[in-house]
């Protein structure tokens, strides 16, 4: 392993984040100068389509396992990588049920929120991706500094990001909980997105610390790997979130 | 005393009593701390509820492991568990055969309980007028008596997969074993708190909790979501496991169409109830939030809207009575084979059949809601998909048939059931179609003939065909076999009644007797109909109280069954009973096609070591 | 082949048995309207098509648990078939084609019991825990019973005023939801006089099983003098109006005239006493309590009594039919 092929990894989470950015101010353009939202669902599925290959690797779970040795390591870990995978459908479809509940409930209109705010923390969560992604790229490659100060970011930012929304967003919105229907779907999106942000700051919390004690090689580190998926998974259902609540329809 | 203590369920029980005291007092300190009248009951019960649930769990130790790898502690691969003796099956086992056992005990309380708050309402309702019950005490133990079944359901089928499914596919255990018995332990604080809306002034919706009714209903109605929420990740992270399970853990050359029949409806229930299952949680949780917190999804004055509610909670639970009645049905063309000594017919198309019933499942759900106004131009497709479903269930019903036909039968208890099952599950998808078509929909909706058609689909889906898995893997469990004249009592009492009950109930819907109600109008002249189903009620009470009675003293005292008994050619019966702690000392490879009876000389699994030679 | 010729003859005689039995035990209520014709025209096809399907199943069924079981000392297994192309094909094109022409027959039944007639008599049904209330705007009349002209569509427009009821009565066939915040519709054609019941049957809380009420179908003449009668038994004086006024739109459903507790509060002794609202404060009941009260029933909620209840009655009744009913609600002591 040379250092060679970590860089390309690494520079390749760069350019996928580099996308991602021009993405969202795409995203962010359109919504304000035009009301083409059908080109924001399509801007959000090559988003979220960049994050599930790149830095999700969901084509591992295609790969042609060859081991034979139920008990082996190589072959538990395909296993687990299944199982993960299998529970984030099945979350994904709580996700699904709220858009839904969005849709059927505001339609084309959308909740009265703070633009640079939403801009703001869409910013922050890409940022730790960004991050996730390049701790598990130096945790490949046997790099456990690189891991450690790359995960430690992507907390820090996942903290800011609750801190974000829950401290800040939700003080401010011109509506309460109760408030027609604009304030129960903005509530509970982000109120059952935050929560999730939240297990994710702890699983990485906790990966972070056995990290730290050394107990993950280039060789055996899913737990590390587990942390990074499960918290891109939480960014790619904000990256249909954020469409959803900020950006497609009017503002009511 | 320290013995009783140490057991996993006493221990997970005194947790959860402590956890939901700490929830109620927590909340009450928030509120005064927030400013507001220290006490009000619903915010401080449902916190305290859902620590209590918590609680429990860490209680019985199935957070234990996990914890200690988060710490980074070295968790053992496997337990030696047989020190324990029973104490097993009452704390966290990581065997998927304790487990199975322990959702099939689960299974029987709590369909015994569904079923006394049934005989309860049935008696009250065998005469016109109100005898003994009070309205919210009807409407609360009818709406206990439909979710508790549901429950026992969900629990039941678990018990079948979990115990079968690595036996069959010849694994050592479940994929995630750990997971698996978390999945277990939640379903029992899930299943008090369910029980509990009974003490804290019930509820009045029926199992579908339909808002606006459900926002002002009492407290029950709050325990009864968040104990419905709750066991829904025993369908959820079960579902992880069986798929994961059967994707990576087969044996050598167990190729897709060469695994026991059972696997697939096992993968094509799993598929549902990984997935539908999270939108009821998510109905639940709204009305929840718009109780709580005044959150308007479902309040027209908001601008919200109550039929929202319906999709979401039919998104699920139509593909849900898909789960309940996939496993049982999967059951059916596992056993026919064996008793009838002749291969499955049509095998590949069986197996399609069940996926293709979990997917069509899955775009029908509208026609639960056909009266409810909503869109027009949604209802006419919804009727077609509804109608289609009945192809890939026709196709089971002739292959079982196409497999009795020229075979050699023999009848053990595990068979009668099996015939039963055929007979009540035809009855239930027959009289599916009038409820498809818009038009008698209109008349049938929400009478008793919807209560008929789905007992009928249920019993014969899920009830018997869990009593003959039962009477079939019993030897498997324990070493064995179940008493034969019980067994037949049992046949006897619950089939010829449940047929006439179902038949009744759909007679009493035809003619004008809605369902849900705690009374009906003398003038209808229902009177004896009811007088007659309150009977045959208690007749399959009666048979499943013989069955438990059978199970009690067969684990102890029953005929020894130590080899195949059935004669069967699948690979757990290959090995002596009761099954081998880690199931398959020696691994097996698959040389033949699982249901070849009839032809000379054919094997289908050959174990590390044999020789090859002719199977009996 | 000799099976084949036996099961063949059992399935004729099971079908035609199962056919004639289910249909001579008379399944379904008398037809009371055009709707409930055609439905049972459908019914009738699905139980030929149940008849046919479970004769079918069981007799193969039971024809071969006889024949093709296990004698005494018999030993060996069954003959070895393991499927027929031909046959999954056939059992899955022919069930697809009954299917889909039962499903052409859903939707054109469908069709024929929403025909719209133009000069449908126009009825508005509200229901709430647990009443039926109808209106007739045509006539500027309301009832708690309703009275329909026999041979003539009504058309029926109905939302409810709290949680999900539906309309049925048993003859007439067709149900439809009534739904908070939402109208929907549903049209009937009754043809035969008679008294008959609606019974609500969507759940709707504790007395949901005695939510019923009368619907009188009647000759055309016998209607007309009835809506003649609603008309011209407005009153003049304003504290009978009232009283007749509550008895149309079924107020004392929740407010007692005798004091007793009931979903709102009772009208005895209310009128020139202090009443406690739920934030703590008393107010004087008044005629401008009284009228406000009936107009915009959320302005003042009273204190142990629920909120979003009472329905807001400014679109339903006008300025003098309120204040009559103020005056009755005065005369009570």
């Amino acid at each position: 392993m040379t250092n060679h092929n970590q860089t390309d990894t690494k520079r390749r989470g760069v350019f996928v984040f580099i996308f991602l950015a021009i993405a969202t101010i795409l995203e962010f353009g359109i919504a304000v100068f035009t009301s083409m939202w059908g080109f924001l669902v399509l801007l959000a599925i090559i988003k979220a389509g960049l994050v599930m290959y790149y830095y999700m690797h969901i084509q591992r779970l295609f790969e042609q396992d060859i081991e034979t040795d139920h008990k082996s390591y190589a072959f538990k870990l395909v296993t687990n990588r299944l199982g993960l995978w299998l529970f984030m459908l099945s979350d994904f479809f709580i996700f699904g049920g709220l858009l839904l509940t969005r849709f059927n409930l505001l339609g084309l209109t959308r909740p009265d929120l703070n633009q640079t705010l939403g801009l703001v923390v869409t910013s922050v969560l890409l940022v730790s991706s960004f991050f996730a992604n390049r701790a598990e790229a130096s945790m490949e490659k046997g790099d456990r500094k690189g891991f450690i100060n790359s995960f430690a970011i992507t907390i820090t930012l996942g903290i800011l990001f609750i801190a974000g929304v829950i401290g800040v967003e939700w003080q401010l919105a011109p509506f309460s909980a109760s408030d027609g229907v604009q304030g129960p779907v903005f509530y509970t999106m982000t109120g059952f997105h935050a929560f999730h942000v939240l297990t994710g700051v702890i699983f990485l919390a906790i990966v972070l610390r056995n990290g730290i004690r050394g107990h993950y090689t280039a060789e055996k580190h899913w737990a590390v790997e587990a942390a990074a998926v499960y918290w891109h998974f939480i960014d790619v259902v904000w990256i249909f979130f954020y469409p959803a609540l900020y950006l497609i329809g009017t503002a009511l | 005393m320290k013995k009783f203590f140490s057991l996993g369920l006493v221990r997970g029980i005194l947790w959860q009593i402590f956890g939901t005291a700490l929830g109620i007092g927590f909340i009450v300190l928030v509120r005064i701390l927030m400013g507001l009248p220290a006490w009000k009951a619903e915010p401080a019960v449902v916190f305290g509820a859902l620590l209590g649930a918590i609680f429990f769990l860490i209680g019985v130790g199935a957070f234990t492991d996990w914890y200690k790898m988060a710490m980074g502690e070295e968790v053992p691969e496997e337990v030696d568990e047989s020190s324990l003796g029973w104490r097993r099956y009452f704390g966290v086992s990581l065997d998927h055969k304790v487990i199975g056992i322990q959702y099939m005990v689960l299974g029987i309380i709590l369909m015994s309980i569904g079923g006394i708050f049934a005989l309860i309402f049935r008696t009250e309702l065998a005469e016109s007028g109100m005898q003994f019950l009070t309205m919210i005490e009807y409407n609360t133990l009818m709406s206990l008596h439909g979710m508790v079944m549901i429950v026992s359901i969900l629990v039941g089928i678990a018990a079948i997969m979990n115990y079968t499914v690595p036996l069959l596919i010849g694994a050592r255990d479940m994929a995630f074993p750990r997971l698996n018995a978390f999945s277990f332990w939640i379903a029992v604080p899930a299943g008090l708190i369910l029980l509990s809306s009974m003490f804290l002034g019930g509820f009045d919706t029926g199992w579908t909790g339909y808002p606006p009714l459900s926002v002002r209903a009492p407290l029950g109605m709050q325990m009864f979501f968040l104990g419905v929420s709750l066991a829904g990740f025993t369908s959820i992270l079960g579902s992880v496991n069986i798929i994961a399970t059967v994707i990576r853990l087969r044996a050598r050359n167990m190729t897709a169409f060469r695994m026991p029949i059972f696997i697939w409806a096992a993968i094509a229930t799993s598929i549902i109830s990984l997935t539908a299952t999270q939108l009821i949680g998510l109905s639940f949780e709204l009305v929840m939030f718009q109780r709580l917190f005044g959150m308007g999804f479902f309040d027209p004055v908001a601008g919200g809207n109550p039929i929202l509610f319906q999709h979401l909670f039919w998104f699920y639970s139509h593909p849900a009575v898909y789960v309940f009645v996939l496993p049982g049905l999967g059951i059916i063309s596992e056993l026919l084979p064996v008793f009838a000594r002749k291969s499955l017919f049509g095998y590949k198309w069986v197996a399609m059949s069940s996926l293709g019933i979990a997917l069509v499942g899955f775009l029908v759900w509208g026609h639960h809601m056909f009266t409810s106004g909503m869109a027009e131009y949604l209802r006419v497709p919804f009727m077609y998909s509804t109608l289609l479903v009945a192809i890939p269930t026709g196709v089971k019903f002739f292959s079982w048939v196409a497999t009795l036909w020229k075979g050699k039968i023999i009848y053990p208890v595990p068979m009668l059931f099996t015939l039963a099952s055929i007979v009540v599950f035809l009855l239930g998808g027959l009289t599916g179609p009038p409820n498809a078509t818009i038009a008698t929909d209109l008349h049938l909706q929400d009478t008793y003939y919807i209560v008929g058609h789905f007992h009928d689909t249920l019993f014969g889906g899920f009830m018997f065909p869990f009593f003959a898995a039962v009477y079939f893997w019993f030897p498997k469990m324990t070493g064995r076999r179940l008493n034969e004249n019980l067994g037949k009592l049992h046949f006897w009492l619950v089939t010829p009644s449940f047929f006439i009950l179902s038949l009744l109930m759909m007679r009493v819907g035809l003619l004008g007797m809605r369902r849900r109600i705690a009374d009906y109008d003398p003038a209808l002249g229902f009177d004896n109909y009811h007088l007659m189903m309150t009977i045959c009620g208690f007749l399959i009470a009666a048979g499943v109280l013989v069955f438990i009675i059978n199970l009690i003293r067969s684990a102890k005292s029953g005929e020894p069954a130590p080899g195949n008994i059935w004669n069967s050619r699948s690979p757990e019966w290959q090995v002596p009973s009761p099954m081998p702690v880690h199931n398959y000392d020696k691994e097996f490879e698959v040389v033949g096609e699982p249901y070849d009876y009839g032809l000379p000389g054919s094997t289908y699994v050959r174990f590390e070591g044999e020789e090859h030679h002719d199977q009996p | 082949m000799k099976h084949f010729i036996v099961v063949a003859i059992l399935v004729i005689v099971c079908t035609f048995l199962v056919y004639t039995g289910l249909t001579a035990i008379g399944l379904l209520p008398i037809q009371a309207s055009e709707q409930a014709i055609v439905i049972d025209e459908l019914f009738d096809v699905h139980i030929a098509l149940i008849s046919f399907l479970f004769s079918l199943i069981m007799v193969i069924m039971f024809y071969s648990l006889v024949v093709f079981r296990r004698r005494k000392g018999e030993l060996g297994d069954g003959a070895f078939i393991k499927g027929n192309s031909g046959l999954e094909i056939t059992w899955t094109l022919i069930p697809f084609i009954i299917v889909v022409f039962l499903a052409y027959l859903g939707a054109y039944s469908l069709g024929e019991i929403r025909r719209i007639d133009l000069t449908a008599l126009q009825v508005n049904v509200t229901a709430g825990q647990w009443y039926w209330q109808y209106q007739y705007p045509e006539y500027g009349i309301a009832s708690t019973d309703l009275y329909l002209p026999v041979d003539r569509q009504v058309s029926l427009d109905m939302t409810s005023n709290d949680v999900i009821h539906s309309f049925w009565v048993p003859e007439f066939r067709v149900k439809m939801d009534l739904v908070p915040g939402q109208v929907n519709n549903l049209r009937i054609t009754p043809t035969i006089t008679g008294s008959y019941k609606v019974r609500c049957a969507e759940l709707c809380g504790a007395s949901h099983a005695y939510m019923e009420g009368n619907v009188f179908v009647v000759e055309q003449s016998e209607f007309d003098a009835w809506v003649s009668e609603q008309q011209s038994t407005v009153v003049i004086d304003p504290v009978l109006r009232g009283q007749q006024l509550v008895q149309q739109y079924g107020c004392t459903t929740c407010h007692s005239l005798d004091g007793s507790s009931k979903i709102g509060p009772t009208w005895k002794n209310l009128f020139g006493h202090q009443v406690t609202l739920d934030d703590g404060s008393t107010i004087m009941a008044d005629s401008e309590y009284l009228i406000q009260s009936i107009l915009e029933p959320n302005l003042h909620i009273v204190e142990g009594f629920p909120a979003n209840v009472m329905p807001d009655f400014k679109d339903i009744l006008d300025q003098t039919q309120v204040e009559s009913i103020a005056a009755y609600i005065e005369s009570l002591k």
